[in-house]
């Protein structure tokens, strides 16, 4: 030790040269060794950087599909799908955006894409809705009843599901969903009043059924509708004395 | 959702219960993040029980106090190995320290780390053992002269002046050390408690908890080494130490136990719109390793324990050895406990959902990175180095200096 050193106790004179060279060594590398880009956080990000931006575009984003589609959008925007993005069903549409006529994006119809949201689970906000997809409706797609792009639930009116609820509940999720209570049935205003002596009619010819479920049923609804040749099937009987019409059992 | 990550993830899949959101399936912080502030904990704790004996002058624990130094030490040098391995890429851990984000905790955590092994515990084990270690290269030969010429920075003075400044140096640094130390530990409970997203976690009361059962754990760990070692060595266990170090762990539990109920009946009182999810993440999930493991064998059971020793003070003064398992138990089981408390942080803050409407699942793996087995190797490495520390810096000056027999006899014998 030098005679500077002399003046401290031995063992922190000691210490001093060890803390000395700790920091000279620690500074030469630093500053030495370690290049200047290096300690730059720009630099050590700019890979990331790039890496994102060579990365593909595939989305193209709402407002690009309004530009040619201002009809659907203006369907959409006051449904209760106006949050979603139409690429939240549709797919990245960014190569359909370049090129319309020949990338088509995808339309989900497969019944696994609708209950990915509607599914039912316990733990979903209240009042959200949601079905059973094993119930509800199944084989068919949830766009034959439901228009995606403003989906509103059908409802069974209410002077009619105020006593007849379970009916309503039952022919929400049967095939008949999308047909009024009145389609089948004549209620007189007096029903309302005294139920039990004023009834609504029921249909009482087998062709009323023909209608959508004649072989030869030309109605718009019943485009998808099961078919029978009313001449061979069951000809004593109206068809609900056979087959329960808020929930038919028949599947295509 | 992709066929392939249902496939990976059917084990889990079926344990997860009502409504989660889709990221939150797999627990990302695991075992090793549970290991770390464990071994931290133990770091502050055993070094707490050394600033006993220098700044507080508890004469009583003096024979724990170079153990309890090599303890922290050997710790310490495990805590970031839980960390740096748990990151996707260790190999660049030095970066934290050459480019660092000051508004980062865990960046600020790698330079409280390096003070706290550079300025507090190396430097005051160095000033301890520098009279020894200066012996020990006289009194040997070969490389082992110059190993201890070497750690003794090729000091040989052991004059009035030397000796004198050294004991003054000594107290400095504890006096530092104390801060330091509730800094290294208090910093863990601080980066939880700062993730306010989480209320699992969002607690000001959150840090000095974790203060207060790292000092339990370290002191428990200490007392349970010293009743291992000694015996193990020859040594008499002097149980006026263990039982004043039990004192000194007894009212930290009790401060411990009081703040963690503090904090769950503000929890509940507040009942926020989390607490139903909590409570039943606690009453199923958490079930054993909280209400068990944590509360009743790792802090009612132990304070009961110990409790009885004082109460029936007599009965147990006459019977030493009955003493001695009481003690010897509850250190044990402060131990699992303690481990138990920084499980259910850790894994509890990540299982139930931020949707409050669900719980996901922690499956532990046996091998790999993140596995059973390497968490094992973790904690068992400090024993591993604190085995080679006391080889190099033998502790039993002081570990047997008020012990009954052969003390100055088997004095750096080893073990």
């Amino acid at each position: 030790m030098g005679k500077l050193f002399e003046r401290f106790p031995d063992p922190l004179a000691r210490l001093i040269v060890v803390v000395v060279a700790m920091v000279a060594l620690g500074a030469f590398a630093y500053f030495v060794l370690i290049p200047k880009p290096v300690k730059d956080i720009e630099f050590q990000w700019a890979d990331a950087v790039k890496t994102e931006k060579a990365r593909p575009v595939r989305y193209a984003g709402f407002q690009v599909c309004e530009e040619c589609h201002g009809e659907i959008h203006n369907t959409k925007k006051t449904g209760y799908h106006k949050d979603l993005s139409c690429e939240t069903c549709h797919g990245p549409a960014k190569a359909h955006s370049e090129n319309p006529d020949k990338v088509k994006p995808n339309i989900p119809t497969a019944r696994t894409f609708c209950p990915q949201c509607h599914a039912y689970n316990p733990s979903r906000p209240r009042g959200f809705p949601q079905i059973n997809p094993v119930a509800h409706n199944p084989l068919k797609p949830c766009s034959s009843c439901h228009n995606p792009h403003d989906p509103k639930p059908p409802t069974t009116p209410k002077e009619c599901s105020a006593c007849h609820g379970e009916i309503a509940r039952m022919k929400a999720v049967s095939h008949h969903v999308q047909l009024e209570c009145t389609t089948c049935h004549q209620a007189p205003q007096q029903h309302k009043v005294s139920p039990r002596s004023v009834k609504p009619t029921k249909p009482q010819a087998r062709e009323f059924c023909g209608k959508c479920h004649g072989k030869d049923a030309t109605d718009k609804l019943a485009k998808n509708a099961p078919k029978v040749d009313l001449g061979e099937h069951g000809e004593k009987y109206v068809c609900w004395q056979c087959h329960y019409p808020h929930s038919p059992e028949v599947e295509q | 959702m992709n066929p392939e990550i249902i496939r990976s993830l059917q084990e889990l899949l079926p344990q997860i219960q009502g409504y989660i959101y889709p990221n939150e399936i797999e627990i990302h912080w695991g075992l090793l993040i549970v290991v770390y502030p464990y071994i931290t904990g133990v770091v502050a704790g055993a070094f707490i029980l050394a600033s006993l004996v220098k700044v507080f002058n508890v004469k009583e624990v003096q024979p724990l106090y170079r153990l309890s130094l090599l303890t922290a030490l050997a710790y310490l040098l495990v805590a970031p190995m839980a960390l740096v391995s748990h990151l996707g890429h260790p190999g660049r851990f030095y970066e934290i320290l050459l480019t660092p984000q000051t508004s980062s905790a865990m960046a600020m955590f790698g330079f409280v780390y390096a003070w706290y092994l550079m300025a507090v515990l190396l430097l005051e084990i160095w000033f301890v053992h520098r009279t020894d270690m200066i012996d020990m290269a006289e009194n040997s030969t070969g490389a082992t002269r110059l190993l201890y010429r070497a750690l003794s920075l090729f000091s040989k003075d052991k004059g009035e002046r030397a000796v004198a400044f050294d004991h003054k140096a000594l107290k400095v640094i504890t006096i530092v050390g104390i801060p330091s130390a509730f800094l290294l530990h208090g910093y863990v409970g601080f980066i939880f408690g700062s993730i306010k997203a989480n209320p699992w976690w969002s607690s000001v009361l959150i840090p000095i908890v974790f203060l207060f059962s790292a000092i339990v754990s370290g002191i428990a760990l200490v007392v349970l080494l010293y009743m291992i070692i000694t015996p193990l060595t020859g040594g008499k266990i002097n149980m006026k130490c263990v039982d004043k170090a039990v004192d000194f762990l007894f009212y930290a539990v009790i401060v411990d136990f009081s703040l963690e109920m503090v904090d769950f009946i503000h929890r509940v009182y507040q009942s926020e719109e989390e607490i139903k999810i909590l409570s039943e993440m606690v009453m199923s999930k958490l079930f054993l390793s909280l209400i068990i493991v944590q509360v009743l064998l790792g802090m009612l059971v132990p304070l009961l324990l110990i409790s009885l020793t004082k109460i029936f003070k007599k009965r147990f003064s006459l019977n030493e050895d009955m003493r001695k398992m009481v003690y010897f138990i509850s250190v044990i089981l402060i131990q699992f406990g303690i481990f138990a408390t920084r499980w259910n942080v850790v894994i509890g803050g990540q299982m139930f959902s931020k949707s409050f409407r669900g719980l996901t699942t922690y499956k532990m793996e046996f091998g790999g990175i993140e596995g059973l087995l390497y968490a094992i190797v973790l904690l068992a490495l400090p024993i591993a180095i604190l085995f080679v520390l006391m080889k190099v810096l033998p502790p039993w000056k002081e570990l047997r200096e008020e012990g009954e027999t052969g003390t100055e006899a088997l004095g750096g014998a080893g073990m």
